[in-house]
């Protein structure tokens, strides 16, 4: 298993851009179902990794090729009668059914399995195991035994179960993907079949509103068109009939595939794959195949796992070795190790990390970003380019008229999903004239039982352009099917491929003028052709060299904006020839067809989100790289991504300063050109390294034309470049990348359920700009993490410290292994998540964007850590900015969640972090919270104890070297610096009490350090105390351990004892230390920016 | 003005720029993170970075450590030299003295096992010497200074303590080897010392007392009953039958006016020789001691022992088998 996945891994990254641009040259020794062979047969590899490799190629079939005769005769099917059952029955015997093949799912209990041994789990169950080990042995050899070390094992096994016991869901797919049922002949009879019940050969009728069930061959139709949306990424439906047009499958008008949808006509074809072997089965099986990888905060944490792990082994089995040599009892030095192991691994960390991320994939989901894997919550904040697809998720996925040209000039139609854009003249006669042709020459109409739906979302059959205009029409005339009722249709000839144009003829609904209007829309320059006039400003004028001058310009600026442009003219047909009642014939026209009036252009796109732009602005103003990745045609895509910023004004591809320069492609420096629109059929012949080098000298990027697989490879060359990608998309041509990607984001509206499948994150809205969102809330956690762990980690210095004390200088233990859990997993865990909820300083803005330079220099640090509570700090705007609080709003934690602040809007205004720089725990983290904070707390906990110890008696130069007869049961009279003389069980007393002063020691530095971790850089007073999960962290942390101390019973259970109220104050001249050393330390830090302070202690 | 000048870096971001990732082995980045000569540096940092680190945290650390100090001294100076801070109820040590026992091996491991073989000067000799050791301060010579010989119906004036006669031990004297070259070795107790306890006493017998005390306790004047009395007994049944009883020197009793001990230069505790008699070899014997007053408690379990103390006596005797 495992070595398949590494092979999976290495052949995913070195050689599927290879596998994938190989030009196709067709291999005659196919087999028998046609399916691509690899192209690399020399190598051993497993079956999974070829199958890969294979799904990684281009589609490469021939049945679109040959001719029907052999098709029939290779599926030994007949296109009237169909297969014969016995044979259908062998076939599906032999293929199985036609149905994708669910991805493979890891049972729960493997990965709950899997999380017990995995992190800090193993260093605790081993922690365990040695604790029971020390425990058989003490309970074989000694009449009364501590029981010390059994509960201590018992608890460290349960805070591994407990803690690592995380549950992913895993959403549910492709039930959707398959159609119900199909229409098939078999024996020259008509069938209705369950589609998984279709085989190769099988003929099958498919009607509009189908699904297509299954990859067929076209060998008879009627006007059928597909949306092949989700596959190539097309917005407009295809027309599909038997002709053999293209090389390239996807492209031929004779195949039709799974899963899409026919819009429009009438089919019948002949299977030629099913199931996985499928187009859409391919790239569905390409998805759920592929590697992805750890996100980039599994990494963060795993690598800081390893730190600490590294940190505690080597710390245990030093001291161990130590013990030994200081001539300890192995048992003892047993005992050491576990206490090391316990005092070095934060035990609570990951569950404050997942506490932390849960919070924040709760904040989100109110913002309509479901994310389907906690760790995605971060990667969006990392994430330094973003890959979107363009139809559905750039764009409405819905054709809309842009732009109107009457009158000579270009008006803009508003395309704006809730018509909040600008409107435009409706009064003037051009536009009556261009609205009267468009609504009469319109066979579009709205489906039934729509009229409360906003006129923009209702469903409309027939054509898209024709849906778009009616659209349109109805928006700006109202009832649009009460003006053809007034304007009776009498004759019509339908758009043809050979015209053109469509015209229909129409009675005037004004009574008294008799004459028929003749209207025609078609493709403008046939239609000018049949013009002889226009149509200006209420005049209707010659149409000469100016006018067609005119017309031309605005004919290829509305064609250079990426739109579908129609031209629009009538006439009215003169009373005495065509008199009411006139027949007129359309079959062969006996009306004019020349000499028209032309009135205008329409033209329309598929309009991007209204949001979009915005978004997108938001992206790059936060370093982030946005890359569009469509199906579509270069012009529509280029078009798009001006008019979203993708491409921002002014920048030029290589093809617009050839244009400007009016010299040849070839002869352009492409490096000047900052822009680029790379079409699929030329990323094919790209080797990686030109593709790298795309990617390198152009800033702005536009891919057309891509199939599923490049967009595989665009993405994976962008993480070959550093990048840490989100990939945007809704449809099934996406989600190979999508998968790929470091966090995919799908449509929960309009997306795809394979694409929803493999995706991280989906947008429940279908709007773009939750991204932003998204990153903000990515960027935050990764900053509030790093409080956390700053926080959490500090206290391990005061952990550890006793335990070295202990063996080396022969003291009494200072601090017990109970103790230290009862800090990790009791006090500092709500503060740690409080910290979560702490509001971004406020001059974010301010900070200058991270120096590479200077980062180089001392960034290179070992190690990350998910911490836990810093995680939840939210950022802030300005104080002006934010959002009132709601105190109770979480209902997650309810007590904890007293502040919710909006995120700072300057997080926003920083690059990306570099995930090979800019780590979650760098070495400024360690040094700070092991060199600096956790030393001072060191200290105060040894004060506090040294003040217990002389107090009762030991003053502290008395304590060194007695450890051996104060833990000897034997010695029941151990004398102190005043000579008294101790039994062991007021000794043990005295012990546990310094245990719970150390324990309390810890928490009012804690304090301190808590306050200080709320800034990384402002001052405490700057930053104020508002944020209320905090306070009441501070006060939690200090009941609970107000509460262990001084609770009956605790001497008993957790060998916690109470305090005098003076021995609370100690620690108090170290808190304050901690406080003005760190407030000082900021001080500087703010003086000098980028001065040598920064670079060593600012996390 | 510093911010202003924050301000002007930050309000251009750079938006991400693809780069190549050098590919280096393990190996390379290993030898790189030692000495990296491009940039000079050691273990990530250039001679001149760890200086400057080392010049930082020697500051840090000395400052820490003058907190710690100036902490220390505070602390110290609010103790008393002769008195602990806290005593009696108010400390940790309580109200309740346990008993010390000796010989104790210096060993902690051999516990409280006083083990020793009849035909091995060796083993016995080390059980001898620590006893020396122990008595050493009683030795010395307890006339003049501020020892005074106390009776119990004297007033012990302030600044004196009584003396404690080493030669008043019986058999268990040095001479005698205590008794460590037969079976009937001398243990010798003491009641722990804790600063300011007065023990309340038993003048009569108490229930729960052996018989033997009980009598002892009848016999002696009433004005000599003042006294923490000591009993010792084997621990289980089976351990009073390899006992042939126990001789206490110089009595049952550690006499009141050593009572309260108030750390006064040259205390002596006194002690009590308790002869073990006719200790039957090679077997192991649990012996526990009990003090008795009327503020002692009594606890017999081993983490909770309290007013007791348990040794154990292991006498080898090859010619016994």
């Amino acid at each position: 298993m495992g070595e398949t996945v590494v092979i999976i891994f290495q052949h995913g990254r070195s050689d599927s851009y290879r596998v994938a641009t190989i030009p196709s040259n067709y291999d005659d020794n196919k087999t028998a179902d046609g399916r691509a062979k690899s192209r690399r047969k020399n190598v051993k590899k497993t079956r999974k990794a070829e199958d890969l490799d294979d799904l990684k190629q281009e589609l490469d079939i021939d049945y679109h090729k040959i001719t029907p005769e052999e098709l029939y005769q290779r599926f030994q099917t007949h296109p009237e009668n169909g297969l014969s059952h016995a044979k259908a029955k062998e076939n599906l015997e032999r293929d199985g059914p036609n149905a994708l093949t669910p991805p493979k799912t890891t049972p729960e209990w493997v990965k709950f399995c899997k999380n017990l041994f995995g992190g800090f789990a193993l260093l605790l169950w081993i922690g365990a195991i040695l604790c029971f080990i020390a425990y058989s042995i003490q309970a074989s050899t000694v009449e009364e035994p501590a029981d010390d070390n059994l509960y201590l094992g018992i608890v460290l096994a349960a805070v591994v179960i407990v803690t690592e016991s995380k549950s992913s869901k895993i959403m549910e797919s492709f039930k959707n993907m398959v159609p119900q049922f199909a229409t098939v002949l078999r024996e020259g009879e008509k069938l209705t079949l369950r589609a998984e019940d279709l085989v190769l050969g099988d003929v099958v009728e498919v009607k509009f509103g189908d699904r297509i069930p299954a990859d067929i061959r076209i060998i008879e139709s009627r006007g059928f068109k597909v949306d092949n949306s989700s596959l190539t990424g097309e917005s407009e439906p295809q027309s599909r009939s038997p002709e053999f047009t293209h090389e390239n499958p996807l492209e031929t008008k004779n195949l039709a595939f799974f899963s899409t949808n026919a819009v429009e006509g009438t089919a019948k074809g002949v299977v030629i794959s099913c199931g996985d072997n499928t187009v859409m089965g391919r790239i569905a099986g390409l998805a759920s195949g592929l590697d992805t990888g750890e996100t980039p905060i599994a990494k963060e944490i795993h690598h800081f796992i390893h730190l600490i792990t590294g940190v505690a082994v080597f710390l245990g089995v030093t001291f161990f070795v130590i013990a030994f040599i200081l001539g300890y009892h192995w048992l003892d030095a047993v005992i050491f190790l576990i206490g090391i192991i316990v005092a070095n691994v934060p035990e609570g960390l990951l569950a404050t990390v997942t506490v932390c991320l849960t919070l924040t994939a709760k904040r989100m989901a109110s913002k309509n970003c479901l994310v389907k894997n906690l760790e995605a919550v971060e990667t969006l904040g990392s994430t330094s380019t973003i890959c979107s697809d363009k139809t559905g998720t750039l764009t409405q996925n819905r054709m809309t008229v842009a732009h109107m040209w009457f009158d000579n000039q270009i008006i803009e139609a508003d395309t704006t999903e809730d018509q909040s854009g600008v409107q435009y003249d409706r009064t003037s006669p051009g536009f009556k004239a261009l609205s009267r042709i468009a609504t009469l020459c319109n066979r579009a109409e709205f489906k039934g039982g729509q009229d409360n739906i906003p006129i923009l979302k209702r469903e409309v059959s027939g054509d898209a352009s024709e849906a778009a205009l009616l659209k349109c029409m109805e928006l700006a005339l109202g009832d649009v099917m009460s003006i053809r009722r007034k304007n009776k249709k009498v004759c019509e000839i339908p758009f043809n491929s050979t015209n053109k144009y469509q015209v229909s003829i129409h009675e005037n609904e004004d009574s008294s003028d008799p004459r028929h209007i003749l209207v025609m829309k078609g493709a403008p320059e046939r239609i000018l052709e049949r013009c002889n006039t226009i149509f200006i400003c209420g005049k209707e004028k010659v149409l000469d060299e100016e006018m067609k001058e005119a017309f031309n310009n605005a004919y290829l600026e509305l064609g250079g904006l990426g739109e579908r442009v129609l031209g629009f003219c009538d006439y009215m047909l003169p009373t005495d020839k065509f008199p009411i009642g006139y027949k007129f014939n359309c079959d062969d026209p006996n009306f004019p067809l020349d000499g028209l009036r032309f009135v205008g252009l329409m033209s329309m796109i598929d309009p991007p989100r209204a949001a979009v732009p915005d978004a997108v602005a938001k992206c790059r103003s936060a370093g982030i790289k946005v890359i569009m990745v469509t199906g579509d045609h270069p012009i529509t895509a280029k078009a798009i991504a001006k008019s979203v910023g993708i491409i921002s004004e002014g920048n030029e591809t290589v093809e617009d300063i050839a244009q400007r320069l009016n010299i040849p492609v070839s002869e352009v420096n492409p490096r000047e050109a900052k822009a680029a629109v790379i079409h699929g059929s030329d990323l094919r012949d790209l080797s990686s390294d030109q593709l790298d080098e795309i990617l390198r000298y152009h800033t702005e990027i536009v891919f057309a034309r891509t199939s599923p697989q490049q967009k595989l490879i665009i993405v994976e060359g962008c993480q070959r470049m550093g990048a840490i990608v989100a990939v945007t998309g809704d449809g099934v041509n996406d989600s190979p990348a999508l998968k790929k990607a470091d966090i995919g984001v799908a449509m929960g509206i309009a997306g795809s359920d394979v694409s929803k499948q493999a995706a991280d994150m989906i947008l429940l809205d279908d709007n773009f700009a939750s991204i932003v969102t998204g990153v903000e809330e990515g960027r935050l956690i990764f900053d509030n993490l790093k409080k956390s762990i700053a926080y959490t980690l500090t206290s391990n210095i005061p952990e550890i410290s006793p335990f070295l004390a202990f063996i080396l200088c022969d003291v009494p233990l200072p601090l017990g292994t109970v103790t230290i859990l009862c800090i990790d997993l009791g006090t500092d865990m709500v503060p740690a998540i409080s910290l979560a909820y702490e509001e971004a300083e406020s001059d974010i803005m301010k900070r200058p964007p991270r120096d590479p330079l200077n980062d180089k220099l001392v960034n290179d640090r070992c190690s990350q850590v998910p911490a836990i509570s810093l995680a939840y700090e939210e950022a802030e705007s300005d104080i002006m900015k934010r959002r009132p609080r709601n105190p109770f709003s979480d209902k997650l934690v309810p007590a904890i969640s007293l502040a919710y602040e909006a995120p700072e809007s300057d997080i926003m205004k920083r690059q990306p972090r570099d995930p090979y720089r800019d780590n979650l725990v760098n070495r400024r983290l360690i040094s700070m919270a092991y060199g600096q904070i956790g030393m001072i707390q060191a200290a105060a906990g040894f004060f506090v104890y040294f003040v217990i110890m002389a107090e009762n008696g030991f003053r502290p130069t008395d304590l060194f070297g007695i450890r051996k007869q104060w833990d000897s049961k034997a010695v029941n009279d151990l004398t102190d610096s005043y000579g008294q003389e101790w039994t062991y069980r007021d000794r043990k007393t005295l012990e546990y009490t310094c245990h719970t002063a150390f324990f309390v020691s810890i928490v009012v530095v804690q304090w301190a350090d808590l306050i200080i971790c709320k800034t990384r850089r402002n001052s405490i007073l700057h930053q104020g105390m508002r944020n209320w999960a905090l306070n009441f962290g501070l006060i939690f942390e200090t009941a609970l351990a107000a509460f262990l101390s001084y609770t009956p019973g605790m001497d008993k259970g957790l060998r916690m004892f109470p305090l005098k109220f003076v021995w609370w104050l100690p620690a108090i001249p170290f808190m304050l230390s901690i406080f003005i050393y760190d407030e000082t330390r900021r001080f500087y830090l703010r003086r000098n920016p980028g001065g040598w302070l920064e670079q060593e202690t600012y996390y | 003005m510093a911010t202003k000048l924050n301000e002007d870096r930050a309000t251009k971001v750079e938006e991400f720029q693809f780069h190549v990732i050098p590919k280096r082995t393990t190996w390379e980045n290993f030898q790189n993170a030692v000495y990296d000569p491009d940039k000079q540096e050691f273990f990530g940092r250039t001679k001149r970075s760890w200086y400057q680190l080392l010049i930082f945290y020697g500051i840090f650390y000395t400052c820490l450590a003058a907190l710690f100090a100036i902490c220390t001294r505070g602390l110290l100076a609010t103790l008393d030299d002769r008195a602990p801070k806290w005593q009696l109820e108010t400390s940790l040590i309580g109200t309740n003295p346990g008993l010390g026992f000796r010989p104790i091996s210096s060993e902690t491991r051999e516990g409280s096992l006083i083990w020793y073989n009849l035909k091995n000067a060796c083993t016995t000799s080390k059980w001898v010497n620590l006893l020396d050791e122990f008595l050493l301060p009683y030795r010395v010579k307890q006339i003049g200074r501020n020892y005074r010989s106390c009776d119990f119906d004297e007033e012990l004036g302030d600044g004196y303590v009584c003396v404690v006669d080493v030669d008043s031990f019986g058999p268990c004297t040095s001479g005698n080897n205590y008794g460590y070259n037969s079976t009937s070795p001398c243990v010798f107790l003491k009641l722990n010392k804790i600063f300011g306890w007065v023990p309340t006493y038993y003048t009569k017998g108490q229930e729960g007392m052996p018989s033997d005390l009980k009598e002892t306790i009848e016999n002696e004047a009433k004005d000599n009953r003042t006294a923490v009395w000591i009993s010792c007994e084997g621990e289980n049944p089976v351990d009073k039958e390899r006992i042939g009883g126990f001789n206490y020197y110089p009595g049952r009793g550690f006499p009141g006016y050593y009572y309260p001990y108030v750390n006064t230069e040259n205390y002596l505790s006194p002690l009590i020789a308790v002869q073990i008699m006719n200790v039957e070899p090679n077997a192991i014997v649990n012996i526990e001691c009990r003090a008795w007053a009327g503020n002692i408690n009594y606890s017999g379990s081993d983490k909770n022992r309290e007013g007791s103390v348990h040794f154990e006596i292991l006498v080898d005797d090859p010619r016994v088998t």
